[in-house]
């Protein structure tokens, strides 16, 4: 017995370096976090009991308003660049070999960083921006009035066609590595059988590739849900990404706002780690239906 | 074939043409809408670049001096435990490895609010020691993960043929596992540079007035009107990191010619 032990104490001292920080970091991030929602810490005390912050998150149609729009640009922008994505990746490899070089072009918005790239759609999709001045020569718009309001409308286009850019690399270089996985007898023995390229597409590769798209979906949703760098560039005020109300409560108005804004938070970290868990919880019951 | 061409030219307009603009807003003037092409060009963006060479400068060398120390801080915390989870079988251990994921997954703003108080009250908030930490924090999971799958590629085979070629602990580990797990290295460590170089927010909160940053010192020429400066700084955001993978390849393209593993 006395090996096993020797062992186990072994195994838990190899994993300190990480596991220390690990528990100590986390605890002490959501831990502060608590103590300020429920005015334990500061000057400012909670109002209405421990979770006076709380109750009056709940109540508060601003703070709904400000969720859901965080939900809305996450799902749409992560939606469309696993979209985009997959296209772009089942493109690249069927392209033939000694293009391939060529389509390392999907890597620029990889290293360009997301204040950059939120500096580009500022450029090109502005109401005077390249695409308006390129519509307006072209003859298809009159004024600039009459190009779409993509930024600052209050609809959060400008902030989802910055994710959408930024991210579909992203999924292009997590698709392409699994490609090369990709069983070329099926898909040889698929075509002799008589299927065409959708077929090939929808019952073979799709299906294969599809729990690498399920988990790249979970990254992407919960980085457009409460990603700063992006929203503080291209934000509106009304309806306001959840991230940036929580930045502008907590530093720039009164500091009585600050157990309010440390609440905000903790419900959107708990929500972040909810929808991990019924994604994965749903991804493995589809699993299963589809194995009995 | 026609079909490979068109894809081809549709990802090359869709990735080069932004960068294509921007190149054309740092050399612009006069730029009214809605002309295609600037009014007038002319080079200030590059004098004033040059103006202020001295400022920018020491933000890209504290942004790539805290870049590359969170390279090195991530190495050094996940490489132990990913030789573990690679090498052994224990119980909890895919809820475990599911677990030490979660920083890169949760969205950074809520955890690193209560971390920047925790900061606080150790002193370090405002210091290049806080932001390297809070970066490594955030970005080891992408080394970790590289580093399992890393050992995983080999297995004990070649430590225990070295050891019983009377080879020593630290011979094995410098001379069999560092050479084996560096592709893994700097694919990982390419990453957690990229995530690192390019983080606005964390750097921001944690490091405030404290630690200069490219990202910090680019920020408010984004949102001003001084659109010719905000693309050329926009650029040279861009190509550091390139120049810098680059001589990471050729390093280690060296590297491994030099021991005969590469013909």
């Amino acid at each position: 017995m006395r090996g096993k032990y020797q062992k186990g104490l072994i195994l838990i001292v190899t994993l300190s370096p990480l596991l220390i920080p690990f528990i100590l970091f986390f605890s002490a991030g959501i831990g502060f976090a608590f103590i300020q929602a429920f005015g334990l810490i500061g000057t400012t005390r909670v109002r209405g009991g421990l979770f006076g912050e709380f109750t009056r998150l709940f109540t508060d149609p601003w703070f709904a308003k400000s969720f859901f729009y965080s939900l809305y640009v996450a799902f749409f922008s992560s939606v469309f660049s696993v979209i985009i994505g997959t296209f772009i990746a089942y493109n690249i490899w069927k392209l033939p070999h000694r293009l391939k070089v060529f389509s390392q072009s999907y890597t620029v918005p990889l290293i360009l960083p997301h204040i950059s790239i939120a500096f580009i759609i500022l450029i090109l999709a502005g109401r005077t921006g390249f695409f308006s001045s390129l519509l307006y020569n072209l003859g298809i718009i009159r004024d600039q009035i009459e190009f779409p309001s993509l930024l600052f409308g209050g609809n959060g286009i400008g902030i989802i066609i910055a994710y959408i850019y930024k991210e579909t690399p992203f999924v292009v270089l997590m698709l392409l590595a699994l490609f090369k996985k990709i069983n070329l007898r099926m898909v040889d023995t698929a075509r002799m059988l008589g299927a065409g390229k959708t077929a090939i597409f929808f019952r073979i590769i799709l299906p294969f590739l599809l729990p690498a798209i399920n988990s790249t979906f979970v990254i992407l949703f919960l980085y457009g849900f409460g990603a700063f760098d992006i929203p503080f560039i291209l934000s509106e005020s009304n309806p306001e990404m959840l991230s940036i109300s929580v930045f502008n409560l907590y530093f720039r108005r009164d500091i009585s706002n600050r157990p309010y804004a440390m609440a905000m938070l903790i419900v959107m970290f708990l929500f972040a780690c909810f929808f991990i868990l019924l994604y994965t919880r749903i991804h493995s019951l589809v699993n299963k239906k589809e194995k009995t | 074939m026609i079909r490979s061409y068109l894809f081809l030219a549709f990802i090359t307009l869709l990735f080069i043409l932004p960068l294509f603009i921007i190149g054309i807003y740092s050399i612009s003037g006069l730029w009214h809408y809605p002309e295609i092409i600037p009014h007038t060009f002319n080079i200030r963006a590059f004098l004033y670049i040059q103006q202020q060479a001295p400022l920018i400068l020491g933000s890209l060398l504290s942004s790539l001096f805290y870049s590359l120390c969170t390279v090195l801080l991530t190495f050094f915390i996940t490489v132990l435990p990913a030789y573990a989870f690679a090498r052994n079988h224990f119980r909890f251990k895919s809820i475990l490895e599911n677990l030490l994921l979660a920083p890169a997954l949760l969205p950074p703003i809520t955890f690193s609010m209560g971390i920047h108080i925790f900061f606080i009250f150790l002193g370090i908030a405002d210091t290049m020691i806080g932001v390297i930490l809070i970066l490594s924090f955030y970005s080891y999971p992408y080394m970790f993960r590289s580093l399992i799958s890393g050992f995983r590629a080999y297995g004990r085979e070649y430590e225990i043929c070295a050891a019983n070629l009377g080879a020593g602990t630290w011979e094995r580990i410098f001379r069999i596992d560092f050479p084996l797990i560096l592709p893994a290295f700097t694919a990982g460590g390419m990453i957690v540079f990229l995530v690192a170089f390019s983080e606005y927010f964390l750097v921001f909160l944690i490091g405030g007035g404290g630690v200069p940053s490219f990202s910090g010192y680019l920020f408010p020429f984004l949102n001003s009107s001084d659109r010719p400066v905000a693309s050329l700084l926009t650029l040279i955001f861009f190509i550091i990191p390139i120049v810098f993978f680059v001589l990471i390849e050729v390093t280690v393209n060296r590297m491994y010619k030099k021991r005969g593993l590469l013909s």
